[in-house]
Formats: structure tokens, sequence, C-alpha cells
């Protein structure tokens, strides 16, 4: 078999396993936490049938389908999965009969716009500045950058997006306080729309960015010191190449583990910037798994995370693809040399 | 006789800083709450005071002291911090020594089930335990943490051990006849207690900061106050909005001041260990 091929087809081995692994932790909690959560919510639901008997019927028998209340847990797993698969995730419990993909999907956008844009700048910016650090070891720049970095990175993103908006929406009141756009205007391909929509991104965008890019710079710094100290470095020198040719020799050679942690860290960055959307009110997923929590909406919780973690993996799974091709040393190692 | 070790550490200028301020919030977690009795969840003053003799952080919405909460909240994250860092550690540890020792089928199944976790995102899969779970104390957030921060120091364990038990000292303890577990133990892992307490380090800032990371979305603990219960509060009743500073800046000081300080704690310890880093 194509050497290639065989490595690619033991990474999508490897996703498959991860997300039935994935889907199984999600069908075995609801069911296996003590305390049941689901009777909590039925019982929830019974007390308030009083203002709406047939809605609350509705929902009550949906619930039981979907849960597949009743049945052996080998059948409800195997009529889980299915329908995950097939991209039925329930139907919302706060806002029924709407389906849970419907509202995710609608969600989703939002969530992707901020983390993606905002993932790649604090990558880029935090992999240059550490490469400066690196390079200008034991001066006065690298002194200055390092306690920045050291204190960005281990700033929790929500919290620094409370003090942006402190700052410049309280204080200065430059930047508005929450929300996507001016709330009563409706999302149109206006350039009045768009200014109004980078008014309210500037501040999210700003606290996931600037607290992501701390660990990259981090990363990035100890990479560069390793590899400037290699013998090519050093031959390179002493051959009279110019400073800026081997500092990109250099740069190259640090960024590719980096690539493997712009996978890694995807994770973390969403998790951080879900909860920078409950600080600005920002319409997308987090938002949403903050509000079902409150009306106890259990398979809107459960779909949010199904559809964010299938993004996740599969955005990893594209991620390793592209670092096998690109460093050669993989290459070698799935072709055998 | 001071041991030479510790002699060479004080000179290290890194971890004298960090120390200073881990200690500086611990001992405040610790001592504070005597020195300063005032009881965080009762309401002793008018609500939402500015920082004034009588209450030197304000109060909240409720009129409850929130010098009071902080001192409170410093001792909580930095028990569930504790807490979750030792279950990951267990955890790590016990499968990364016995992956890497054992070999064969058993090394292959554990990195594989090591794999799988990493590759879900330990603060999603936090979330979506703690949003099943009604009562959340701080014992059980704790476990939350702990049971999905762990694949890393299993990871990184192992290949310590890889490299550890080609070693000639392992070869002597296998001719005396001494059983895998004794080996395991007694002479593998004391060869890396430095790299499994900075590892304990860094798990326990990461502890931390996802305790108020639950906290902040409406997951964390359910009675109780830490550093993440009172930044939910703060956000809930929209204190940033009507400028009420004194009660959401001060926890995030505290925490970034405690994860920043075991950071670099960690970062100092490296550079002690492996003098490449340290660079003449």
């Amino acid at each position: 078999m194509n050497p290639f091929v065989k490595f690619l087809s033991r990474r999508a081995g490897f996703l498959v396993l991860t997300f039935i692994t994935f889907i199984f932790i999600i069908f075995l909690l609801p069911r296996a936490i003590p305390g049941n959560p689901l009777s909590t919510l039925l019982s929830q639901l019974f007390q308030r049938a009083q203002q709406n008997p047939e809605l609350i019927k509705a929902v009550y028998r949906q619930l039981m389908e979907e849960f597949g209340i009743g049945k052996p847990l080998h059948v409800q797993f195997f009529e889980f999965i299915s329908r995950t698969f097939t991209g039925d995730l329930g139907t919302s419990i706060s806002a029924y009969p709407r389906k849970v993909a419907d509202l995710v999907f609608s969600y989703l956008p939002w969530t992707l716009g901020l983390l993606i844009p905002a993932t790649l700048t604090s990558w880029i910016i935090g992999n240059l500045l550490g490469a400066l650090a690196a390079y200008k070891r034991k001066t006065i720049v690298d002194n200055a950058l390092l306690p920045v970095f050291l204190t960005l990175s281990q700033t929790p993103y929500y919290w620094l997006a409370m003090i942006l908006l402190f700052i410049f929406a309280v204080v200065f009141k430059v930047f508005p306080i929450g929300g996507a756009y001016t709330t009563g205007r409706i999302p149109a391909l206006t350039l009045e729309f768009a200014l109004d929509f980078l008014h309210h991104y500037t501040l999210p965008f700003l606290s996931i960015t600037l607290s992501a890019m701390g660990g990259w710079a981090i990363g990035m710094r100890v990479m560069a010191i390793y590899e400037l100290r290699a013998d090519y470095v050093s031959y390179a020198d002493s051959l009279g190449l110019p400073d800026s040719k081997i500092l990109r020799y250099v740069f190259r050679n640090s960024m590719l583990p980096q690539i493997t942690g712009l996978a890694l860290n995807f994770g973390s960055i969403l998790g951080g910037s879900l909860i920078t959307e409950v600080v600005f009110s920002y319409p997308g997923t987090g938002f949403l798994i903050f509000t079902s929590l409150s009306r106890l909406d259990y398979p809107m919780i459960q779909g949010t995370f199904v559809l964010l973690i299938s993004t996740l993996l599969l955005a990893n799974f594209i991620v390793d693809i592209a670092y096998a091709l690109i460093d050669p040393r993989i290459k070698t190692g799935y072709t055998g040399g | 006789m001071i041991p030479p070790i510790v002699m060479d550490l004080i000179k290290i200028k890194k971890l004298i800083i960090s120390l200073s301020i881990f200690l500086a919030i611990v001992l405040a977690g610790l001592i504070g709450p005597i020195v300063y009795p005032v009881n965080p969840v009762v309401m002793t003053g008018p609500i939402e005071q500015p920082p004034s003799s009588k209450y030197p952080l304000g109060t909240d919405r409720w009129g409850r002291d929130v010098l009071a909460q902080l001192l409170h909240g410093i001792r909580n994250s930095l028990s569930i911090g504790l807490t979750a860092a030792a279950i990951s550690l267990a955890i790590g540890v016990t499968i990364g020594v016995v992956s890497g020792f054992k070999g064969g089928i058993t090394e292959n199944s554990l990195m594989l089930l090591t794999d799988v976790v990493y590759a879900l995102p330990s603060i999603l899969l936090m979330m979506l335990i703690a949003a099943y779970l009604e009562e959340r104390n701080p014992f059980l957030v704790s476990i939350v943490i702990g049971v999905t921060s762990w694949p890393w120091v299993a990871r990184a364990v192992r290949s310590q051990i890889l490299s550890l038990k080609t070693r000639e000292f392992i070869d002597m303890s296998r001719m005396a006849g001494l059983g895998d577990l004794r080996i395991m133990f007694e002479d593998l892992l004391p060869n890396m207690a430095s790299y499994i307490f900075m590892a304990f380090v860094l798990l326990m800032s990461g502890a931390m900061i996802a305790e108020a990371g639950l906290s902040m979305i409406g997951l964390g603990v359910t009675r109780g106050i830490s550093l993440g219960i009172i930044l939910y509060w703060a956000q809930l009743l929209e204190a940033v909005r009507r400028a009420l500073w004194w009660w959401f800046i001060p926890p995030g000081v505290c925490l970034v001041a405690l994860a920043t300080s075991l950071l670099l704690l960690s970062t100092a310890l490296d550079e002690y260990f492996s003098p490449r880093l340290r660079g003449e």
C-alpha cells in the first residue's frame, strides 16, 4: 500500500475512534450520574405543567422518545449513535419544538468567526514576538517581553475581556458594551452593518488574541533558543551568511512544532472563547450553552458539544495531514526513509 | 548545614520572585480569614459600597464583604487546585510509568487511551461532565478537573521512563531480582522527582484557571465561594457595566498572580535542571 495512504487511514481510524469514544461519554453521562439529571428535568417539567399542559406533555413524550427511556441500554446507544451520525441532535426543550441542530448551526458561525481569526492572529504575532525575544536574548527586549508573555499566557480570556470592557466601554466609551451588532439591526451585507459589526467585534477579538498570544510566544521563544544553538547556525555563521538569512532558517525550523501546537491548542482556545462570549453576550455557542444551562435544556447542551467537538476533531485531522505533507521528517516516517 | 542545592536555588532570581508571590497569596488565603474574621456569605453592610476603611474592598450586590470573599475564595481555589492536580498527577504518572516500563500491548492500549483523551479538549469535557452534576461541591469539581487533565502528564512521564529504563542501575535491580512494582516506584520514580514536581506545579495552575472558567459559564461549585464564583456573580450582576471595579478586578488579579507565579516557578526549576535552557 502507498505509505501515505496508510498514514492517512491510520489517522482517519484514530479520528473515528476518538469520535465514538466522545459520543459514548455523552451518551453515558446523563444515564450514569447519580441523581439522574433527566428525572430532575422531568419533574421540573411536571411542575410547570399547569401553565401549558399540552406543550409540556409533548415535550415530555419527545424526551422519552429521544432518550429512549425504558429501552435496553445497548438499543439506546445504537439509536443514539445512528441519530448523531445522520445529524439529528434531538429537539430543544426551552425552544420546543425547534431542532437542536438548526439552533446550534445558527450560533456556530459567530463562534467560528471569532475563534478562527483570533487564533490565527495570535499565532502569527505570538510566534514573531517569541522569535524576536529569543534572538534578543539577554537584552532589554527579552527581559521586557518575557514577563508580559508569561502573564498573558496565564490570564483567563474572560477576565481580560472584563478588564478591556471596563476600560474601553465603561470608562472611555469607545466600544459597545456587548452583543455582536446593535440591537434591532438586521444582519445584512451593507457597509453600515459591517462597520457596526466590526465595532462590536474589536473587544472580543482583542481579548482572545492577546491572551492566546502569550502561550505561542513562550513556546516559540524556547524553540528558537534551542535552534539558535544548533550546529548549522554556527556553521552558517562561520560561512559568513547574513543574520537575516540565518534567522529565516531558524524561524522556519522552530515553526514546525508550533503547527502541531496549533492543532493541540484549538480546543483550549475554543473553551476560553466560549466563556468570553458570555462576558460580551456575543451570540455564539458559548452564550447558547450558558443560557441552556440555566434552563436545564440537556438536548441543547449535548448537541452543542457534539457539534463543537466534531468540528474540532475534524480541524485537528486536517492540520495533522497538512503537517505531514510539510514536514520532511514525518514524511520519512511514513515512507520509511 | 544547608545542602548545596538550596544555596544554588536561592541564587535563581526567577525562583525567588515566583515563590514570594505565590507564598504571599497562599498566606493571605490561609491566615487572612483568621486575621479578617468577616463572614463572606452573610450580608454585613450596605450594598455595592466602594472600598472604604470599613470595607477595604467594598461590598457586592447583597452587601457581602468583597475582601472576606476574596480571602476565602483564594483558600478554596487553592484547595481545588491542589486536589485536582493530585488526581491528575496520580492518573498521569501511573499510566506513564506502567506503559513506559511494561511496553508491548499494555503500552499500546494505555497510550491509545491517552491519545484519545488528549484529542478531546479538557475544558470542554469538564463543562460537559459538570453540566450533568446537580450539586457540585469543591471535591466533585476537583475530580471533574482532575480526570480530564492528565494525558499530557502520562505522555511526558512515559517518554522519561523510556530513556531511564535503559540505564544500568535498572539492570542491577533486575539482577537483584526486584519485582516490576518495586523497580517502577523505588528506582524509576525517584529519579524523576524534579520533573514530577514541575508537572504538579503546572497542573495546579491549570486547575485553578479551569475552576474559574467552569464557574464563569455557570458550572462551578454550587455552594460556597472561590475566585471563579466571585467573578461569576460579578459578571451575572453586570459589575463591569456598572463600573463596580472592586468586585471583579481583585479576584482576577489574584488568579493571574497565582497562575503566573506557578508557571514562573516551573520555568525556573526547568532552567535549573536542564542547563541547555539557561544558556551562557
